[in-house]
């Protein structure tokens, strides 16, 4: 993002945080497809993408007050979109230790080809074999985040981001077997 | 052509003939993962479960619900708490002593009347 971008993204911010709905609006319509997009591929569940996003964008209506940074929004979004998935998927472990017999019906599985390429559906079968962590990780680098910001996100070093996503990538090629 | 030449020629010509057509290409995507388009086709995916007039929805949701409690707030129902539980505990304390108090007091008064019967007097 060039300087003029984030000095509008923060000067935006500055606006939603002082309650202008407006641009609180324009904060959602800008983000909402890439946090649908950061969520899908750390839930693997298409079904849970609009529930999780629209918690996601209250929490950061609530939350925004707090930001001292503006200019760190982005990570601080996608900070708040990881924390919910992971909360998410807690509580689907937990149902799934309380409610046995409700695992059949939580694990539907992707409607296989419904968007078309072999490749998609590869892709979605290696992502669902990596942990949530390294689903998150691989998504931020996916959203164009450098090494620093996903250190920002994860709350942790940058050398760690490094190795833990050489892990992840590896562990995605060793899953990603596309048929044709 | 020698003999075992040819036999290492056919067994050669075999063994590709199991390979798939496009083998190599496979190989290439499976040694380098999914490409950005596969990725960009993914998120895209996810994308596109957000219904028309998320936004409004999302703003809507976050007018609709009760403000967070302050921490004052929190402390303030914490001792309301507190307050309410010690004033129901000592209510049921003393009213099990009282109970207590007249089963002891009717118990005396049995022995009592006890004692009177079985005193014959002076």
């Amino acid at each position: 993002m060039d300087s003029t971008a984030t000095n509008a993204l923060a000067e935006l911010v500055r606006r939603a945080q002082k309650g202008d709905e407006a641009a609180q609006h324009e904060l959602i319509v800008s983000y909402q497809h890439r946090v649908a997009g950061f969520i899908y591929a750390m839930t693997n569940r298409s079904d849970y993408v609009e529930d999780l996003a629209q918690q996601v964008f209250i929490k950061m209506i609530r939350a925004l007050e707090g930001l001292q940074a503006p200019a760190q929004f982005e990570s601080w979004l996608f900070r708040l979109a990881r924390n919910t998935c992971i909360d998410q998927l807690r509580r689907q472990k937990l149902r799934r230790i309380f409610l046995p017999f409700a695992n059949e019906h939580e694990n539907i599985p992707e409607a296989s080809g419904a968007v078309g390429t072999e490749e998609l559906d590869a892709l979605r079968h290696a992502l669902a074999q990596l942990r949530p962590q390294d689903r998150a990780l691989l998504a931020l680098v996916q959203e164009g985040r450098s090494h620093a910001e996903i250190a920002e996100v994860l709350s942790t070093s940058v050398a760690a981001v490094k190795a833990r996503l050489h892990r992840a990538r590896e562990h995605l090629r060793e899953h990603y077997q596309p048929q044709s | 052509m020698k003999p075992e030449t040819q036999a290492w020629r056919d067994l050669q010509a075999h063994a590709a003939g199991q390979l798939r057509a496009g083998f190599a290409g496979r190989v290439v995507r499976l040694a380098q993962g999914p490409t950005k388009k596969t990725w960009r086709l993914f998120l895209d995916q996810g994308a596109a479960q957000i219904r028309p007039g998320f936004a409004e929805r999302v703003l809507r949701a976050a007018r609709n619900l009760p403000g967070m409690p302050s921490f004052l707030d929190q402390f303030a129902y914490s001792i309301g708490t507190a307050a309410l539980c010690a004033i129901v505990a000592l209510y049921l304390h003393s009213r099990s002593l009282e109970l207590e108090s007249e089963r002891n007091l009717a118990t005396w008064q049995q022995i009592a009347m006890h004692v009177d019967d079985a005193d014959p007097g002076p």
